[in-house]
């Protein structure tokens, strides 16, 4: 009887501590949004290049991926490079779109960024005072948003977005059936 | 300068401490005491040295020295000084710091008290909390040193994290780690004794007063964070089940269980084992907190504060301490087979076998919910959340099962009692009890079974600590020829330990009134009000008069004012929705009156056209009993900590 309370309370402090050991890979950072599986929000605005207004409408029937930034972000910057990398070589997809909501910032602020950075080639939103960014449930930057063809998010991402994201993350959601 | 003292002193430290942890063992092994003493003034040394590290990291926040990484990443010039100084604790690297200069201050008083009384055990005591400290200081020195200088240092901060920016962020954290690193040294003790082989009850009565004041801040730190999230909207009420809120509740509910559990040892030598197992399980705990905090292994609101990279490392650390004490507690635990046993399920042992059985599963459920999203992420790849229904459904059962027993613990006693005694003291208390849930069901209109079940309960446990009181004080009338009033001031005054407790039961009682009114009652109205709308809630009438923009030091808000009819008279409330100079995440920044009754809650939100606004207003009833509660618990932890040891009684 002793022996077997001895065997369990050894047991459970090591399965405990096995868990922590597997669990460290996992990415706290994950965090369910309560958008995911339901329609993506409002997302029609004016063009930060104050080019004609963009509309959601406009990128229905492909996968949208929605990066929310702003040139006062550090973390924005770090992310940017794999952006324009992103940018080009999905450009040639036809099922795949992508666009910027620079929020919270100003128009030289944001232009100087995409001027110093490079400029990816997709179009920004421009979203001063975080209307978009507030129904987005945006709390810090950048996040991203992967929207499927019929306007449901599909997922999200907290901070910036790494080397290989895409084939790892976005590709098999892009890949199974909703 | 002051950023290479500190580093300096810590590095000394480190050294330091691995002389206290060998020291002691060289002069057991030896028999030389002058190496045991060599460990005591390494003790004092540290806790000086980390003491010197403390001042010059806070130094630096002062000097707004920002080419120090740690203050850089975690003050800004315009962060006020209130925070500036607190800002020590605001991320890791300081928090860790601040741990091992706790447990350094801890290890040296507890060296300078114990040293002559228990001069067996101090050795081990020693080694132990070296290594502890050292395990500490390597984390801080190698893997996340608060001391790191920037090769450019930036003209400004990075500014604290708005969140953290409030007075809760003052004494939160302070006030667990205070609880956290104060069980380190029961746990200490703990584990000497099982070295030494001496498993006496010298322990349990060198530290009873390191596991209440342990226990007491760590009360304290848990409410603080309740009363913090409570105004500081968002993180969902008071509790919100979160895994890192978890990570303070569950070594409070084993370190309850100890406390409790260690009165049977110390009156009837039973439950040995047992009570090594507590201490061991309630610092193990403590460290698993330090874990899930800093590593990040879990998805929480408390997110910022992780970093996997340091998992890893906290990870190895709390493995060897745990598979080292737990393994010990196994290897031994033959020779505490307990010489007494159970006497009869009517006795205050039975009541106390019981409180602790539901204490500890209250904490193994816990454990289980805080764990299961992290079993199915990690093998089965998917994102659980186990949220308040979970909890709600196990964990409220629980704790009605102890307010049973804390009405039950007074009306028994050691060894056993007849069936027909028992009866005839129960049956006024369970009256009163009956009575109560007819008062709570006619006249409160409370018809949650839960609801209903805790008033009666609280009646119940009122009556049976009044009749206990009522009847020492009639013993004393008659044995010591005193006055009714004098003889209660006299018991209050020679048992303190007992009538603290008893306090402490009162504040429970406070608390459960108000979990119940917030979690069961609580009104909410969402609405839309431009200005000079007005709604009403209950008996309130609240007029949305204007909204103005007002700023502070590093901040700005939009601000509503409020002007609120009810009956606490006319008010105005000012709830804001807050934006930080250098973060982008808005902070609530609610409005809140406090009453004995209810409090009236109004969170700002969003604007919804140019002219109208998003608003939540709240009625949580009772809400000021949980602090109150809580405040109630110190006070009577505070007069039990007066009681000087009590004598071992060797009637046996």
């Amino acid at each position: 009887m002793a022996n077997l309370w001895k065997t369990i309370l050894l047991a459970g402090v090591a399965i405990i501590l096995g868990l922590f050991a597997l669990g460290l890979g996992n990415d706290p950072r994950n965090i369910p949004s309560p958008l995911v599986g339901r329609s993506a929000p409002n997302l029609d605005g004016p063009a930060l290049d104050e080019g004609p207004p963009i509309a959601m409408e406009a990128f229905k029937g492909r996968w949208l991926l929605v990066n929310f930034w702003g040139s006062w972000c550090g973390s924005c910057v770090r992310e940017h490079g794999y952006l324009v990398a992103l940018a080009r070589k999905t450009a040639s997809r036809p099922d795949f779109a992508m666009v910027g909501v620079d929020f919270k910032d100003t128009r030289d602020g944001g232009r100087r960024f995409l001027a110093e950075l490079g400029d990816p080639g997709y179009r920004h939103l421009f979203d001063p005072d975080q209307k978009i960014a507030i129904d987005w449930g945006v709390y810090g930057a950048p996040e991203t948003y992967l929207v499927d063809p019929s306007g449901i998010v599909r997922h999200k991402h907290v901070g910036p977005l790494f080397d290989g994201w895409f084939e790892k993350i976005a590709l098999p959601i892009m890949e199974t059936k909703p | 300068m002051w950023i290479e003292i500190a580093h300096f002193a810590t590095i000394i430290a480190l050294l330091l401490l691995l002389v206290q942890t060998i020291a002691p063992i060289v002069g057991v092994g030896l028999g030389r005491p002058v190496w045991i003493r060599v460990a005591r003034q390494a003790s004092f040394t540290t806790a000086f040295l980390l003491t010197l590290a403390i001042v010059g990291v806070v130094v630096s926040f002062l000097n707004h020295d920002f080419s120090v990484k740690y203050v850089a990443e975690h003050a800004s010039r315009s962060l006020p000084l209130f925070y500036l100084t607190t800002a020590l604790w605001g991320g890791h690297e300081g928090s860790l710091l601040f741990w091992a200069w706790l447990m350094a201050l801890f290890s040296a008083l507890a060296v300078a008290w114990h040293w002559s009384t228990h001069p067996r055990s101090i050795p081990w005591v020693l080694s132990i909390l070296g290594a502890l400290g050292f395990g500490f200081l390597v984390l801080v020195l190698f893997l996340s040193s608060p001391f790191e200088r920037l090769a450019e240092p930036p003209f400004d901060g990075r500014d604290l994290n708005p969140l953290l920016q409030d007075p809760g962020m003052v004494f939160h954290p302070p006030f667990l780690y205070m609880g956290y690193v104060g069980f380190a040294i029961p746990f200490a003790f703990a584990i000497a004794a099982l070295i030494n082989g001496r498993i006496t009850d010298e322990w349990i009565l060198a530290t009873r007063r390191w596991t209440l004041f342990s226990w007491a801040m760590l009360t304290t730190g848990i409410v603080f964070g309740a009363y913090w999230a409570y105004y500081e909207l968002g993180w969902g009420g008071y509790w919100a089940w979160d895994p890192v809120e978890n990570a303070s509740f569950m070594p409070w509910l084993v370190g309850t269980a100890l406390i409790h559990s260690v009165m049977v040892q110390e009156r009837r030598r039973m439950f040995k084992t047992w009570n090594l197992f507590l201490i061991i399980t309630t610092f193990a705990l403590s460290l698993l907190g330090t874990f899930l905090v800093r590593s990040g292994v879990l998805s929480s609101v408390h997110a910022f504060a992780s970093d996997p990279g340091r998992g890893v490392t906290i990870l190895i650390f709390m493995a060897v301490v745990l598979l080292f004490s737990f393994g010990l507690l196994v290897l031994r635990a033959d020779r505490l087979r307990g010489e007494v046993h159970l006497e009869s399920p009517f006795s205050m042992e039975a009541a106390f076998l019981f409180n602790n059985l539901f204490l500890v599963i209250a904490g193994l459920t816990v454990l289980l919910g805080t764990l299961y999203p992290l079993a199915v992420e990690t093998l089965g790849n998917a994102k659980v959340t186990v949220g308040a229904p979970y909890y709600n459904k196990v964990f409220i059962p629980i704790m009605l099962g102890i307010l049973i027993l804390m009405g039950l613990g007074p009306l028994l006693v050691w060894r056993g009692d007849k069936g027909s005694r028992l009866l005839r003291t129960l049956m006024l208390p369970v009256v009163s009890g009956i009575a109560g849930m007819g008062l709570a069901f006619l006249v409160f209109a409370i018809d949650h079974p839960y609801g209903v079940a805790t008033v009666g309960l609280a009646f119940f446990v009122i009556h049976a600590h009044g009749l206990d009181f009522i009847q020492g004080i009639r013993k004393r009338m008659v044995n010591a020829k005193e006055g009714p009033i004098q003889a209660g001031m006299t018991l209050i005054g020679r048992n303190k330990r007992r009538y603290g407790g008893f306090l402490v039961h009162f504040g429970v009682l406070m608390m459960a009134a108000g979990f119940v009114g917030s979690g069961l009652f609580q009104e909410e109205k969402n609405l839309v009000m431009a200005q000079g709308d007005f709604v009403v809630i209950g008996p309130w009438r609240l007029e949305f008069e204007k909204l103005v923009e007002i700023e502070g030091n590093n901040w700005k808000a939009q601000e509503a004012i409020i002007q609120v009819n009810g009956p606490a008279g006319k008010l105005t409330l000012h709830p804001q929705k807050r934006v930080y100079r250098d973060h982008q995440m808005p902070t609530t920044e609610a409005a809140i009156f406090s009453g004995l009754r209810e409090d009236l809650y109004i969170v700002l939100g969003d604007p919804v056209t140019d002219t109208t606004w998003a608003f939540r207003v709240y009625r949580n009833p009772l809400v000021s009993w949980i602090w109150n509660g809580s405040g109630l618990m110190a006070l009577g932890i505070l007069w039990a900590l007066m009681q000087g040891r009590r004598p071992v009684k060797t009637r046996e």
